[in-house]
């Protein structure tokens, strides 16, 4: 198929999340492809992947749970778009491992009573509008451009980790967020803290460890003068921004300091603190906003730290 | 009838685990025209070759076949016997079934019977062979050594000392290479200028040594003894036989503001130059991409204050063709200091480290500048962003090295012991200040290697953690360092004013394009392969080219240099004869049956063949026919598997011999 020749159509995954908390990053997503006239059929019948939990208790269940998606996902046409930071890394790990293990593969093909899909291309939403749409097609694809908007791009652990697995971008020092908001007119802050991690699905055992680090992110973000925070994941979404007001219970007062001081820093005591509210994004409905979508659609009435004095501030609504 | 004797090795268990000998041995036995066959636990061992010598006296034997391991293991150890004992050492073979066949094999019965099939083909190939003459070719006692950093020094000294002629050729301005750049070294922290700069003097002033900097290999041709080199020489526009190093066109110079390479780009240099003060040659060369008269044709005051009127602009790349017997290889090393991954490398950059985006975070080269009383602080410990002298400095190690997910799996051997040396100039030079190094381990084999960085912990009070960084960002004038502490088991955050990052060492650029030049082969981080890693670590496979330093993997200065002069040594036993002797295992034309097409010609890799005019005693042509000159050929065989008309022929592998292998089965 020759690009911007044919009509992309993509197979899509959305993942339990998309469905419930994170729904707004669903319809979003739809909304966006439809904006770019890519097509987008969801995966009849799927389930969850197995996300973090499944891993951690059986191996061949969570290598099974994906193989057998995968396989579904097989009988749609066209690439699998997956929007879930946590789904994608479940889903490509489950092919590399399979690919490297042959009696693995054998164990997982019994229990799903069929083939594993390991050559059906699996693709993050940010690499198909970074590459195969294409980031100069998506710049003349703007119509309303995030002029002025100072974004702190979030890719938390599993998009680009471990290295032989997503290969998404360089592992470390990823640009493709960076290059994709460029592409929409929005402006990225260089910051300290976009590949650390939020806490996760420590959320709900032991908040104090999200609470501890989300907020080292929320105030890198703050320092480097962002306005927003762009993410491309469900959990890191929920954590960032459902979380903002405890965290600012717990660390904002003004003695309280972000970095540890194991060895040498000195304490910054007594600075005033930056307190600003900082709405949380999905990469999806940024764009979407972008491409035009009435900001009614885009979900952004179902998240807590409300988006719309900024986007009003900027003129974005 | 020929009289085979067949020797089965054991090589103490390697052989005899997986392949039953005795068996092997019997079968051979019972082999038309094999007389003799036995076992025996060590065949390359004196009383193995003594069983040889006596078997083919006892048994009147006119060819032998041992059973043991590689040809490049012991088949001139064999040949040797062979001969001692009065047979042509070319009727000696070996039948390699070690690494052919039992460390490959678990079956022992398949073994043996593998084992039995080998010997029997190399039975049937030492009977239709025939007595061969080694073939002698003249050695030009001259040398080249290409790199002039300390291990092409130390190797062309030797040479040059031993009394032969020494062509060196640097690619820079000037000799000195990397250890020119270094402050002091380790484990006895002497001033590197002033144990290297007296040897670059010495090879200035070695009569026996011809120095060619600012040049580069363009092209070999030929073979051990007999190399023919063309050296590039680029346009210095200074001309060297009249520059008396005054350095008034330096001073001169209106373009003063040139990063200087030599510093790490943290000095200034002008566009006619040295790289620096103690250069070898001192004489200056012009960057003509930054110099205003190439860019624009106006300026030209070098040329107008320059006294013996040295500098020309018109002055173009020259060459040379050298006629040498010997290589030696010293090109040294580079560092990997990169932020992002290179464009079609294997290679991931360090992005995550601000290497390249936050100017205090810099690689160990730049600390020695930064430590070196020549370099651009005169000596003083000053970070580059503002010049304040930095209280905090954060030692990485391991940045690139032993990370097999950022494309590099080797350890880089060097830096635990700079790094520690790097703490200690820190120490002595800001005695308020506090250095802390995160570390894997710490890897201090080496001669007063472990004291030293024990003084360094102990005395010296750097502060080692051992973890790796995730992650470096600047936070106002400070540089936050994310880590990890996992002897304690926690996460480390330091607010550093410096962080130098020991970065892995890596080969030069361009050592693929040289070892193509010079037909030798190179790994996949394009270190040049040593012969043999244990027993030949400074020969080529390719007969006549040595190595020396870092070109064959990292390497300390005290490696280098014995490296340097074992290499040397190697030269200086190839120049100790007059003749060199070759396998005869060469290709020869049948010039009655050879038609002139030059299809092997086309093939050959080595460049060997020529065409050869038949002329009758008139001198009227009768045909054009190949020649393989003996000299060059490699003994590929390609020839023979190319010529349409059957008429070249390796010797030792002839079609006779071959076709009876393959019937023998």
């Amino acid at each position: 198929m020759t690009p911007g020749k044919k009509r992309l159509n993509y197979s899509y995954y959305p993942g339990c999340s998309l469905h419930a908390s994170g729904r707004e990053y669903d319809i979003s997503t739809r909304a966006l492809f439809k904006a770019l006239n890519v097509g987008l059929k969801e995966v009849p019948d799927w389930f969850c992947c197995g996300a973090t939990p499944a891993h951690n208790v059986d191996e061949l269940l969570s290598l099974s749970l994906c193989a057998k998606n995968l396989s579904l996902a097989e009988q749609v046409e066209g690439d699998l778009a997956v929007a879930c930071a946590a789904c994608f890394s479940r889903l490509k790990t489950t092919q590399h491992h399979l690919k490297e293990d042959e009696e693995k593969r054998k164990q997982v093909e019994t229990a799903i009573a069929g083939p594993a899909a390991l050559d059906k291309p699996v693709k993050h939403i940010l690499e198909i509008l970074a590459r195969e749409f294409g980031l100069s097609k998506l710049e003349e694809s703007v119509k309303k451009p995030l002029m002025g908007l100072k974004v702190a791009s979030y890719y938390g652990c599993l998009l680009t980790r471990p290295p032989e697995v997503p290969e998404l971008d360089d592992c470390e020092d990823p640009s493709i967020m960076e290059d994709i908001l460029r592409a929409l007119g929005a402006e990225p802050v260089k910051w300290s803290h976009r590949m650390e991690c939020c806490g996760a699905n420590f959320t709900l055992s032991r908040p104090g460890v999200v609470l501890k680090l989300s907020n080292a992110i929320l105030e890198s973000a703050r320092l480097a003068g962002a306005d927003c925070i762009m993410v491309a994941c469900p959990l890191c979404h929920g954590n960032l921004d459902i979380r903002q007001k405890e965290i600012k219970d717990a660390y904002g007062a003004p003695d309280s300091t972000l970095f540890g001081n194991i060895f040498g820093s000195e304490l910054q005591q007594g600075a005033p603190k930056d307190q600003r509210d900082l709405p949380v994004f999905y990469i999806t409905q940024l764009a979407a906003l972008a491409m035009g979508v009435p900001s009614g659609n885009l979900g952004f009435e179902s998240v807590i730290t409300d988006p719309k004095p900024l986007l009003r501030e900027k003129q974005l609504l | 009838m020929s009289r085979i004797g067949v020797f089965v090795c054991h090589c103490g268990e390697n052989i005899s685990r997986t392949v039953d000998v005795e068996q092997v041995a019997s079968a051979a036995g019972e082999i038309p025209g094999v007389a003799y066959a036995c076992d025996y636990k060590y065949m390359c061992s004196d009383p193995g070759q003594n069983l040889l010598k006596k078997a083919v006296a006892e048994h009147k034997l006119d060819g032998v076949v041992v059973a043991a391991c590689s040809p490049r293991m012991h088949e001139k150890t064999f040949r040797k016997a062979a001969s001692a004992a009065g047979l042509n050492p070319y009727l000696c073979d070996m039948a390699n079934i070690r690494e052919h066949c039992s460390w490959v094999h678990e079956d022992k019965k398949l073994a043996t019977a593998k084992a039995s099939d080998i010997v029997k083909l190399m039975v049937e190939r030492v009977k239709k062979g025939k007595s061969l003459a080694p073939i002698t070719v003249p050695v030009t006692k001259r040398a080249l050594v290409i790199g002039g950093g300390i291990a092409g020094i130390q190797a062309a000294l030797d040479i040059a000392d031993a009394g032969h002629q020494v062509v060196l050729v640097e690619r820079e301005p000037s000799i000195g290479g990397h250890m020119a750049q270094l402050s002091e070294t380790f484990p006895t922290l002497d001033c590197s200028q002033c144990i290297m700069t007296p040897k670059m003097v010495d090879v200035a002033n070695h009569p026996n040594i011809t120095l060619h900097t600012y040049s580069e290999i363009e092209k070999v041709e030929g073979y051990i003894g007999n190399f023919q080199v063309t050296l590039k020489h680029k346009a210095r526009s200074v001309d060297e036989s009249k520059c008396t190093g005054c350095g008034i066109c330096m001073t001169k110079c209106p373009k003063k503001k040139i990063p200087n390479e030599f510093d790490q780009g943290h000095g200034l240099r002008t566009a006619i130059y040295v790289p620096f003060p103690q250069a070898v040659p001192n004489t200056p060369v012009i960057d003509r991409e930054n110099c205003t008269m190439f860019q624009s044709g106006k300026c030209g005051v070098c040329a107008k204050v320059c006294g013996p009127g040295a500098v020309d602009y018109q002055q173009e790349d020259r060459f040379s063709v050298e006629a040498v017997g010997a290589v030696v290889v010293a090109t040294g090393f580079k560092l990997y200091s990169i932020d992002r991954k290179p464009e079609g490398s294997p290679i991931q950059g360090y992005g995550e480290f601000g290497y390249g985006a936050i100017p205090d975070v810099i690689d160990g080269m730049t600390f020695e500048r930064l430590a070196s009383a020549s370099g651009p602080t005169g000596g003083k410990i000053l970070r580059p962003s503002d010049g304040k002298e930095p209280k905090q400095v954060v030692f990485i190690q391991c940045v690139g090295s032993r990370a097999r997910e950022k494309g590099i799996s080797y350890c880089s051997k060097v830096c635990c012991m700079y790094t520690a040396k790097h703490t200690m100039l820190y120490h002595h030079k800001v005695h308020d200040g506090q250095a802390y190094v995160f570390f894997m381990d710490a890897r201090t084999p080496g001669k007063g290697y472990d004291e030293f960085w024990r003084r360094a912990v102990e005395e010296e009070e750097a502060v080692y953690i051992r973890g790796m960084v995730s992650r470096l960002y600047q936070k106002g004038e400070k540089i936050v360092v994310m880590g990890s502490d996992i002897q304690v088991g926690v996460q480390v955050e330091i607010e550093a004013d410096l962080v130098v990052l020991a970065t892995a060492v890596q080969a030069q650029d361009g050592a693929d394009l040289l070892a193509q030049k010079l037909g030798i082969s190179y790994d996949k981080y394009n270190f040049y392969s040593e012969a043999h890693a244990k027993l030949k670590p400074v020969e080529c496979a390719t007969a006549g080219i040595y190595l020396a330093g870092a070109c064959q993997g990292p390497k300390d200065i005290p490696d280098t240099v014995s490296q340097a002069s074992a290499a040397a040594a190697k030269v200086m036993t190839l120049f100790s004869k007059d003749q060199l002797e070759r396998d005869p295992v060469v290709a020869k034309v049948n010039e009655k049956y050879c038609v002139g097409c030059l299809a092997c010609k086309k093939v050959c890799p080595y460049g060997a063949v020529e065409e050869k005019e038949i002329r009758d005693r008139q001198g009227n042509l009768v045909k054009v026919v190949a020649y393989v000159n003996p000299g060059v050929c490699g003994g590929c065989g390609t020839c023979q598997a190319t010529c349409p008309s059957k008429s070249v022929e390796l010797d030792g592998y002839t079609d006779e011999q071959i076709m009876a292998m393959i019937e023998s089965l």
